[in-house]
């Protein structure tokens, strides 16, 4: 483990991914502290709408005059909120579908898989569209629309995991034992796949985030005032060419926090992925 | 010595790897003879194929650093070389290669005979012609001579081979096509490294006779790498031995069976099995190349290792013409 | 033989594949909903209208009959009308089907002809500045949101700069619809004004939807060349003397692009996605403009519709990405 972090840390590109995760959360937790208006998520200005940046508003004003600086760190709560509880339901759901029909052999384990693959052979932004739509646009609904929509790559992934990982000979030594099939795939064959889930899950965070900022652009995101990033982009644009920093600096944003999910999973699969490793030691 | 074909002296490779540097070559001497087939054996790991791939310039760019140490070849350094001649003019051309496992070593989306066209249109004999025919001659020139060495390597019906993909053709006869692109370009030392370890027993005495005969007919000296006595025994007429990266002994074939002069060529020969003694093992471990033993490496696994062992290197010292060795305490017909 | 052989393996997939888009796209448009008839009637129906709607559907039906008559409904080509418009969806689809064909493909081309080379590049160059510089520039092209990078190229090259249209595929009308890809129809008509014009107004909507795919296409060229380049076939070709250009241009490279074929399958995939908001940020007359002002319009009929029609579209082009490769590929021989 420590071993996993220090070459992890000797990573330039992973550090500067993990910096720039620590950025978004923290001005997510931080966001009432950071704000300069911390009420401009409900409130008006309509005095000094569409004003440039300026020493007041760092990062100019939108159409009704509220603080764009001060929105984007509320929106990044929004943002990652719907990202990690997306992401913790479709794990939750695809993990053990993944585990359960990779461990038993049989009509059963073949059906689940073939569902996964039909899942995936839409693309996962027409999906969550059609699931969002039927809905309505709603916070939750978002999230209920990614995870159903994101789930079957984890079942996939455990699903592979878990096959290769049934010949080992410690599993085959733990069935041997007695364990029950539960334990095993618990307790012996879950621990030495996590590794393959948890940069999974880090690469599917930059995904969910732009599915879920997609969804907002296209007015399917939670309703108005909410700060959300995509939905303020999707406003900017009838006050363009001038006011570009209404949409300039949420798209920065979004820009930053999916960039930072992406260099860190990369860098997290270079050192974790025993297969990758094991390819590059082989030569 | 009479003229060498090719000389390495003193060259001293090294790896680098997450734990370390590993001195995979240390000092090693060896000459090669025009004509001569030149086994060079050894346990895995000893840097055999080090060596083959070293006198090549093929060495893995990033991990391997050449440390000191030439290897003269018709009147140049080749380790001086840079890397677009050495392609152009040594590689295929005048040292041809043979690797180990024939079944990775062809391309897989590219047939067997768009790989040999390309091989010609480098290396082909025709080009180095005083007055070279251009075009089609030298395509159908080329086409008829690759034709007839298939036939030499004993592959029944070239022409539809030459339409396949290297999956649909087996083991033997990849290998057999690898020894006829390796004697298209009329090389004048071919380096075979290993190449029957990937092959069926059976098939290994066919391929290596084959090897033999097609090496003595055309005088081609020929440099194999095995780690199976019996195999060098079968073709060669020297053989080097290495151990840890240094080589330990060199003799005609004859002797190197009956008069081993170095302990560990000894007990290399002992661990043959045989009716009597069944198998045995030669004591001790392969030291590690990160941090080796000085001196003679093999000094931690000898009886008769001394102090001197433990610091110098022996220097080779001639046992009778053509029979050379390097221990203090090399053994005699009578210590045995 | 072999192909035929190759196309009815692929084929035994495609079927249950395309019923179980079925199946999904009618669990989220009847089961979901908690009264589906109201949905299909549109926001403004009167209590009468979504009985008489509730009938017409058969949702009164027990929900394995619904399914049967929905997937026959489909496979006649019948997916309802669309409020907004009043005509049936798969007019509305089938009409919009070559502006966002037209796009993809010529993004795919793009995308192929930057990626690839660039994809050599820095395998060739591993570690060096211009694999890390790549790298970097990759990543964020993947972590970009299209539809934001879309306004801020028609911010800087459209309003600001004037070099590009803003919107639209032609000015004005486009050229005399044959194929309904205007490329074509307008070379058809030796109309050279209108192929510059429409040229011109692909510009920006391709460099939106190139970014990720060309990305996509470099980080999966230089891995599979990176893999070729240590295989044994290349130190064997090496140690033959083999020119260097011949070796990696040649050998290298075509093992490399065995595996970037299966790629354009997923890059599709980005694509089709790209497109639903790439086409709405450029008036880009496609499907993906007709789903997002269905989405606006709640126009559920059109938006399942679009669900179908781009699932489906995803799953014939991995089919056609796989019958590619086994054809491309001699080891394959299933």
């Amino acid at each position: 483990m420590w071993r996993v972090l220090r070459k992890l840390a000797e990573d330039r590109a992973s550090m500067l991914g993990l910096c720039m995760i620590l950025l978004v959360v923290l001005a997510a937790i931080l966001a009432p502290i950071l704000a300069t208006h911390p009420g401009d998520v409900n409130q008006f200005h309509t005095a000094i709408r569409l004003s440039p940046p300026n020493a007041e508003n760092w990062l100019g004003t939108d159409r009704m005059g509220s603080d764009i600086y001060s929105r984007l760190l509320f929106g990044a709560r929004i943002t990652l909120t719907i990202a990690v509880v997306a992401i913790l339901v479709a794990v939750l759901i695809g993990v053990p579908i993944g585990l359960i029909a990779g461990y038993y052999e049989g009509l059963g384990s073949d059906i689940l898989m073939r569902g996964s693959d039909v899942f995936l052979a839409v693309p996962q932004i027409v999906l969550a569209i059609a699931i969002a739509q039927t809905l309505g646009p709603s916070i939750e609904n978002v999230i209920l629309a990614l995870s159903v929509t994101y789930w079957p790559f984890w079942a996939r992934l455990v699903y592979a995991e878990t096959r290769s990982c049934k010949n080992e000979t410690f599993v085959e030594a733990a069935i041997a034992l007695g364990c029950s099939p539960w334990r095993v795939m618990v307790l012996h064959i879950l621990p030495s796949i996590s590794s393959s889930i948890i940069v999974r899950t880090t690469i599917g965070m930059g995904g969910t985030i732009l599915t879920a900022a997609t969804l907002g652009f296209l007015g399917l995101g939670p309703p108005p005032p909410t700060p959300e990033w995509g939905r303020t982009i999707a406003e900017s644009r009838e006050f363009l060419p001038m006011a570009w920093w209404y949409a300039a600096f949420p798209g920065l944003a979004i820009l930053v926090v999916v960039m930072g999910f992406n260099l860190l999973g990369d860098g997290l699969r270079d050192v974790l992925d025993p297969r990758l490793r094991r390819a590059a030691r082989g030569r | 010595m009479d003229a060498d074909l090719i000389t390495v002296r003193d060259l001293r490779v090294s790896f680098a790897s997450d734990a370390g540097i590993a001195r995979v070559l240390d000092g090693v001497q060896c000459g090669i003879r025009a004509g001569e087939i030149r086994g060079l054996v050894g346990e895995s790991g000893c840097g055999k194929t080090t060596l083959a791939r070293a006198i090549l310039g093929i060495l893995p760019r990033n991990a391997a650093r050449i440390d000191s140490g030439t290897v003269m070849f018709g009147g140049r350094n080749l380790l001086d070389l840079p890397e677009d001649r050495l392609a152009a003019e040594v590689r295929g051309r005048e040292i041809a290669y043979i690797p180990q496992d024939p079944s990775t070593a062809f391309n897989p989306v590219f047939t067997i005979g768009t790989q040999i066209a390309d091989l010609m249109r480098w290396k082909s004999p025709l080009a180095r012609a005083a007055n070279p025919p251009s075009g089609r001659a030298r395509r159908e020139a080329d086409l008829a001579r690759v034709i007839e060495l298939l036939r030499l390597v004993q592959l029944p019906n070239p022409e539809a081979l030459l339409r396949k993909y290297p999956h649909e053709v087996s083991g033997g006869q990849r290998q057999r096509l690898m020894i006829a692109m390796a004697l298209l370009p009329e090389p004048k030392l071919v380096i075979a490294d290993e190449p029957t370890t990937a092959l069926d027993v059976t098939v290994q005495a066919q391929i290596l006779k084959l090897l033999k005969q097609l090496a003595r007919e055309r005088n081609v000296a020929v440099l194999f790498t095995t780690h199976d006595l019996g195999a060098a025994y079968e073709i060669c007429d020297r053989i080097t031995v290495m151990y840890a990266g240094q080589e330990v002994e060199e003799a005609p074939v004859s002797e190197f069976f009956d008069r081993p002069s170095h302990p560990y060529t000894r007990k290399l020969l002992d661990s043959l099995p045989s009716a009597e003694t069944g198998l045995r093992g030669i004591p001790g471990e392969i030291p590690r190349l990160i941090d080796p033993p000085a001196g003679c490496r093999f000094n931690p696994r000898c009886e008769r290792a001394s102090d001197l062992c433990r610091t110098d290197r022996p220097p080779p010292e001639p046992v009778s013409p053509g029979h050379m060795v390097r221990c203090h305490h090399r053994l005699t017909e009578f210590s045995a | 033989m072999r192909i035929l052989v190759l196309v009815v393996n692929r084929m035994v997939w495609f079927i249950p594949t395309l019923l179980g888009l079925l199946a999904i796209v009618f669990f989220i448009s009847h089961v979901i909903p908690a009264d589906p008839a109201a949905f299909a009637a549109g926001e403004n129906a009167s209590a009468a209208t979504i009985a008489e709607m509730r009938q017409r559907l058969g949702l009164d039906q027990p929900m394995h009959i619904q399914f049967l008559r929905y997937v026959m409904s489909i496979f006649t080509g019948d997916m309802g009308n669309s409020i907004y418009t009043g005509r049936p969806v798969v007019e509305d689809l089938l009409s919009r089907l070559p502006a966002t064909l037209e796009l993809t493909l010529v993004t795919v081309v793009v995308s192929t002809l930057v990626g690839v080379p660039l994809g050599v590049i820095a395998a060739l160059r591993r570690n060096s500045w211009v694999d890390h510089a790549l790298r970097l520039i990759t990543i964020a092209g993947l972590a970009i949101a299209s539809f934001w990078f879309a306004i801020l190229l028609q911010l800087l090259f459209s309003m600001r700069l004037g070099w590009t249209p803003l919107t639209g595929r032609v000015e004005g009308w486009g050229p005399e619809p044959i194929t309904g890809f205007y490329l074509i129809d307008s070379l058809i008509n030796q109309d050279m004004t209108t192929l510059v014009d429409a040229l011109h107004h692909l510009v920006l909507p391709v460099a939106t939807l190139a970014v990720p795919a060309a990305a996509t296409i470099v980080r999966f060229t230089r891995a599979g060349v990176l893999n070729a380049l240590e295989s044994s076939y290349v130190l064997y070709e090496t140690a033959m003397g083999y020119p260097r250009w011949q070796i990696v241009w040649k050998y290298v490279l075509r093992n490399a692009l065995i595996g970037t074929v299966t790629q354009i399958g997923l890059i599709f995939g980005i694509l089709l996605a790209g497109a639903v908001v790439v086409e709405a940020v450029f008036d880009w007359p496609g499907l993906g403009m007709f789903a997002v002002n269905s989405i606006l319009n709640s126009d559920y009929n059109a938006v399942m519709g679009f669900t179908l029609i781009a699932g489906t579209m995803f799953i014939v082009v991995n089919l056609l990405v796989d019958i590619l490769q086994g054809l491309i590929d001699p080891r394959e021989t299933r």
